[in-house]
């Protein structure tokens, strides 16, 4: 359904997202995941036909987001970042210009204005003007006139923001009864919403996609990697990560305030080889006990690791 | 793929909304009062002139407004896609099944339609005359249409002014400079400040008064002059067009 190949924007010289390739079938839910200015909005702005790709090329159900992008237009649904309101229209009046635009016509189109706002839960404010709504609310408007339409493609950039608990549940249970037929891209810093949503999970950073997999996968990645935290009395962070850096099956030693984290990725379990390395010196084992690593980890991981790399090739 | 049809049901999509919009604004109602507010002075001196044993003629009053309308019609279009800029909603339109055309029409459509609807409540002066005197209708019906077309090509005008910017009073006094200068090219060329024949012709060719007088004063309807008026809509709003798509440059 979503098909990009080689997709690079700048902005003047800045190369805002760098030769991105993925796709998206039917029936998949696909999350994006990044910190803030990973690209995410711009991929989204360019594939909805809002802006131009510097290169590469972007398709959705085969139809070029450029070249053919009212056809590709004609089979979107897209909740920016930003829920773009009219202030002077009603809730109803709204949704129903959105639908219009996108080519409903009556009298289909009033019916269905009406279940989709029973759908986000708003008919009952459907003749409130949009500037008495609270943040939540607009929210779920916003998700409205994503959906109304029925697309194929439905792209929602942070859709669950500023919403209260049970409506998080709510649009999530929405996201994924669209999810079963059509294809859904949503982008998001919350990352167990992924875990729970997606099929898929692309994580893009520096406008580069640094991982993609499913949520299992992704996470049975570090399954075979163990973390250990340490804490050692008598003798600095520093001096404890000299001494068990050598120890085999130890991947990384990383000194921290209070101790020092041990990445070990072998079978092997080094917590015995540790602690014996730590009574010889006759230092004092504090604690030592393993950290679950977590979507989280995974996250910063990828996410940070490139940054350090880079500031080590600008240091150089 | 889009039918003509489909161009019409997006036309009547955004002016529908967009003519709705007018009417929840203040801005509609205070334009609405200082055109009644004018017309009543217009009125009135009309209506001395006719006391006195005037020929009961439209010349006056619509010329006039048609200057007036320079003034008080930007206030209408500024916030048409400049706001939509500000606010963010463009990103709606711009990503929508429908061509950008479709949008800039369909806004001034909706726009002139406000207008035509102030144009109709001024109907009471020409009717008074009908009920007075013994007036030339045909006159009178060439008369009010140069002048809604002027107002259409104005509207034209502040649509474009309004692609241009983010800012209503930016768009509201760009607008009111670029149908200025259509008013008062002629005002140039009559100065000897341009020595070029060719530079003055097409001068005095794009200044609106030398395509209403014959309609207003004469009751003539010559083809070049409606050319002349439908060809400055055509022109500002094709370049409207243009400027709402540099917004996915310009994002
Ligand atoms: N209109 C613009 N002009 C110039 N640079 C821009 C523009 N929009 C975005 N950028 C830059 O492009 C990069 C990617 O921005 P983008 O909005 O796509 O990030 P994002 O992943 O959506 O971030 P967030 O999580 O904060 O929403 C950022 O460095 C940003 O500063
Ligand atoms: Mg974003």
């Amino acid at each position: 359904m979503i098909q990009v190949e080689g997709l690079t924007k700048y902005y003047g010289p800045f190369k805002a997202i760098d030769s991105l390739s993925f796709h998206a079938d039917a029936g998949e839910i696909v999350g994006f995941l990044g910190p803030n200015g990973a690209g995410k909005t711009t991929t989204m702005r360019i594939l909805t036909g809002y802006m131009p790709p510097s290169e590469g090329r972007a398709t959705i159900a085969g139809f070029d987001v450029f070249e053919q992008s009212l056809q590709a237009r004609e089979r979107i649904g897209y909740l920016p970042e930003t829920v773009p309101l009219y202030k002077e229209l009603t809730v109803w009046q709204y949704v129903d210009y959105m639908a219009a635009l996108r080519g409903m016509r009556n009298p289909n189109r009033a019916e269905r204005v009406d279940e989709v706002l029973d759908r986000v839960e708003m008919l009952d404010r459907a003749d409130s003007m949009i500037s008495s709504l609270s943040k939540g609310m607009r929210q779920r408007v916003g998700l409205a006139q994503a959906i109304v339409h029925r697309p194929d493609v439905l792209i929602l950039d942070e859709p669950t923001i500023g919403l209260d608990p049970r409506q998080v549940r709510e649009v999530r249970e929405l996201v994924r009864e669209v999810g079963q037929e059509r294809t859904v891209l949503l982008s998001t810093h919350i990352l167990s919403e992924v875990s729970q949503l997606c099929s898929r999970i692309l994580i893009i950073n520096k406008g580069q996609i640094v991982a993609e997999d499913s949520p299992a996968t992704l996470a049975s990645r570090l399954q075979g990697t163990t973390r250990l935290s340490v804490r050692v009395g008598k003798a600095t962070p520093k001096e404890v990560a000299k001494a068990i850096r050598g120890i085999e099956g130890i991947d990384e030693v990383i000194p921290t305030d209070e101790g020092v984290e041990v990445i070990s990725s072998s079978q092997a379990d080094p917590r015995s080889a540790i602690s014996a390395t730590i009574v010889q010196k006759s230092w004092e084992l504090l604690e030592i006990h393993s950290v679950d690593m977590s979507l989280e980890d995974i996250f910063l991981q990828l996410t940070t690791d490139e940054t350090m790399d880079e500031e080590e090739d600008q240091d150089a | 793929m889009h039918s003509v049809g489909r161009s019409f049901h997006n036309l009547w999509t955004v002016f529908r909304v967009e003519f709705t919009l007018f009417f929840v604004s203040p801005i509609v109602y205070f334009v609405g009062g200082v055109w009644l507010l004018f017309f009543g002075v217009f009125f009135l001196i009309s209506l001395a002139a006719f006391n006195q044993g005037y020929e009961p003629t439209m010349a006056y009053m619509l010329n006039t407004m048609a200057f007036l309308v320079m003034f008080i019609v930007p206030a209408l279009t500024m916030r048409l896609v400049a706001e939509e800029v500000r606010q963010g909603t463009h990103e709606l339109l711009l990503t929508a099944p429908v061509r950008d055309w479709e949008v800039i029409v369909g806004k001034w459509l909706a726009v002139w339609g406000v207008m035509t609807v102030f144009i109709l409540v001024s109907f009471v002066y020409p009717l008074f005359l009908i009920l007075r005197g013994n007036p030339d209708l045909g006159l009178m019906a060439s008369g009010y249409l140069v002048f809604w077309l002027w107002n259409g090509a104005v509207l034209a005008v502040g649509v474009l002014a309004s692609s241009l910017t983010q800012y209503q009073l930016v768009a509201f006094i760009v607008g009111e400079g670029i149908s200025l200068l259509l008013f008062l090219a002629n005002a140039l060329s009559s100065s000897s400040l341009i020595k070029s024949e060719l530079v003055n012709n097409v001068l005095s060719a794009l200044t609106l008064s030398s395509h209403q007088t014959s309609m207003l004063d004469r009751g003539l309807i010559d083809p070049v002059d409606i050319t002349y008026f439908v060809g400055l809509m055509a022109v500002f709003l094709f370049l409207a067009t243009q400027m709402l798509g540099t917004r996915r440059w310009r994002a």
